[in-house]
């Protein structure tokens, strides 16, 4: 146990190191920044109402930030390691494959769900400035939100060992976002179709993360309260859920790949 | 004792076989030199050493085990032929990862950061950036985080890539201090003049075949039998040692 976890620490702060010295935080701060206090003072047409759709274009800075981040840190986390040759020292070191792997995840997905953390301070900050209060339901946001970083870096790590980098960023980010906007649609669509179609499209909706589950923007906007403790406990399990079985398929590909 | 004993190994990647029928032994304090031409199968043998890849028939054994058995790792370095090292971390915070890595205590970890980084010649660059380090200058730090975990097998691959002359010598010293400290060295090279200048032993590799076998004492003394000569002949002949 002693052993495990010095060398998840060693991963996990490798991790941090990176993304307090690489530019995209700062970047997407900067870009968070130069939005938010324009927008935390705003009062467009004298309206009060008028502050949920300022709160609404902060929180989807936030999910595109956040995505824009964890989708990055997790298809960083090998190819890097196969291109800089440093793959090598690292797998004659007494580490398996598969839990270098499962270091390699949570290094991204805290360190990713860091910089969401600092993004929701900035949010609760723009709120407070124009007057306005946070509920519990923003919390439980944060929650979901830190499991969706969770489910978008497994998905592009098992992305990076199939695709190419490029292909995979795009893979993984569209379908993230097509998830988020039409996920909850999909039933629907899948009505009226041809019988392929629609099979298809169910399959999609079965298997497809659904990243439309974490997403609480209405409820925070709109001060509807926090959810039901056994939706978060389901939305939860959920993500739990998807994260392991990705990262079985991933450890098992990662184990079988030749170096 | 022997630190690494291959028994008739052999490994192919489909109709390609890198190494046939490999056998090679390497006893507690030796230096061996690991020779070939490109593609001769000398980093398919090293991969197998670190247990990266298992032969397709045959048995590789590191210090009496599996090499790919971490209790076995633990006793292994390996520096690669170039590896550009996460460019965003210094040199101290790339042996304090390896020394996480390697579950070593934080404070042995800070000592032998110190000791080693003074060795290979990298104490005033320690908190420079990798990214602003030269080729050899990443050498060196291959080198360090090699022998962080105080290995008793060193397994290095064209460890002379992109040193200088002065940091040759060093090297070379280095080498021979860990050799007389009782550690066991192999290593693949290209380069001739040090190879003889460093090796108990010599193995030679042609077309995924050791061609030759033998220490390098026999070759002194034999006017112009160098190892050049050597390397020569037995690639031109091309047979079994």
């Amino acid at each position: 146990m002693k052993i495990f976890l010095r060398q998840m620490i060693a991963i996990v702060r490798l991790s941090f190191i990176e993304l307090l010295r690489r530019n995209d935080l700062y970047a997407l701060l900067a870009l968070a920044l130069t939005l938010m206090i324009p927008l935390s003072m705003a009062s467009p047409f004298g309206a009060g109402g008028a502050g949920r759709y300022l709160d609404e274009v902060a929180l989807l800075l936030v999910w595109g930030f956040s995505l824009f981040i964890a989708v990055g840190a997790g298809s960083r986390l090998l190819p890097p390691e196969f291109a800089n040759r440093t793959i090598y020292p690292l797998l004659a070191k007494p580490i398996s494959r598969g839990r270098l792997l499962l270091g390699k995840y949570l290094g991204a997905m805290l360190s990713s769900s860091a910089a969401v953390l600092l993004f929701y301070f900035l949010f609760a900050g723009s709120v407070l400035l124009r007057g306005g209060t946070l509920s519990m339901a923003l919390v439980e946001a944060v929650v979901l939100h830190i499991l969706f970083v969770a489910l978008a870096v497994a998905v592009s790590l098992l992305g990076s060992l199939i695709f190419t980098p490029s292909a995979n960023l795009v893979l993984s980010a569209g379908m993230l976002t097509a998830m988020f906007f039409f996920g909850r649609r999909l039933p629907e669509y899948a009505q009226g179709v041809s019988s392929a179609l629609a099979f298809v499209i169910n399959a999609v909706y079965a298997l497809a993360p659904h990243a439309e589950f974490f997403d609480m923007r209405m409820r925070v906007i709109h001060g509807h309260g926090p959810v039901d403790a056994v939706v978060m406990v389901i939305v939860c399990l959920y993500a739990v859920a998807y994260v392991a079985a990705l990262l079985c398929v991933s450890t098992a590909i990662f184990r079988r790949k030749k170096v | 004792m022997e630190v690494v004993s291959i028994q008739c190994a052999s490994r192919s990647f489909g109709e390609i076989h890198a190494v046939r029928d490999l056998t090679l032994k390497l006893a507690a304090g030796e230096i061996m030199g690991f020779l070939g031409t490109n593609g001769a199968g000398k980093t398919t043998t090293i991969k197998m050493m670190l247990g990266l890849i298992v032969p397709t028939s045959g048995k590789v054994a590191v210090l009496g085990g599996d090499p790919r058995t971490p209790s076995v790792r633990a006793q292994v370095g390996y520096m690669p032929e170039i590896a550009y090292y996460y460019p965003y971390l210094n040199a101290r915070e790339l042996l304090s990862f390896y020394g996480g890595i390697c579950a070593l205590d934080k404070d042995l970890v800070r000592e032998r950061t110190e000791v080693l980084l003074a060795k290979v010649g990298l104490a005033d660059a320690a908190i420079r950036p990798l990214k602003t380090y030269s080729k050899g200058m990443l050498q060196r730090a291959g080198i360090a985080q090699a022998l962080l975990n105080d290995p008793a097998l060193l397994v290095l691959d064209e460890p002379f890539t992109g040193l200088d002359p002065l940091a040759r010598i060093h090297f070379r010293e280095l080498m021979k201090e860990l050799r007389d400290a009782g550690k066991t060295i192999f290593f693949s090279s290209h380069e001739l003049g040090e190879t003889e200048l460093l090796c108990d032993q010599v193995a030679i590799m042609k077309n995924g075949r050791a061609v030759y076998r033998g220490p390098v004492r026999d070759l002194a003394g034999e006017g112009e039998k160098n190892l050049e000569r050597l390397f020569l002949d037995v690639l031109a002949k091309g047979g079994e040692e």
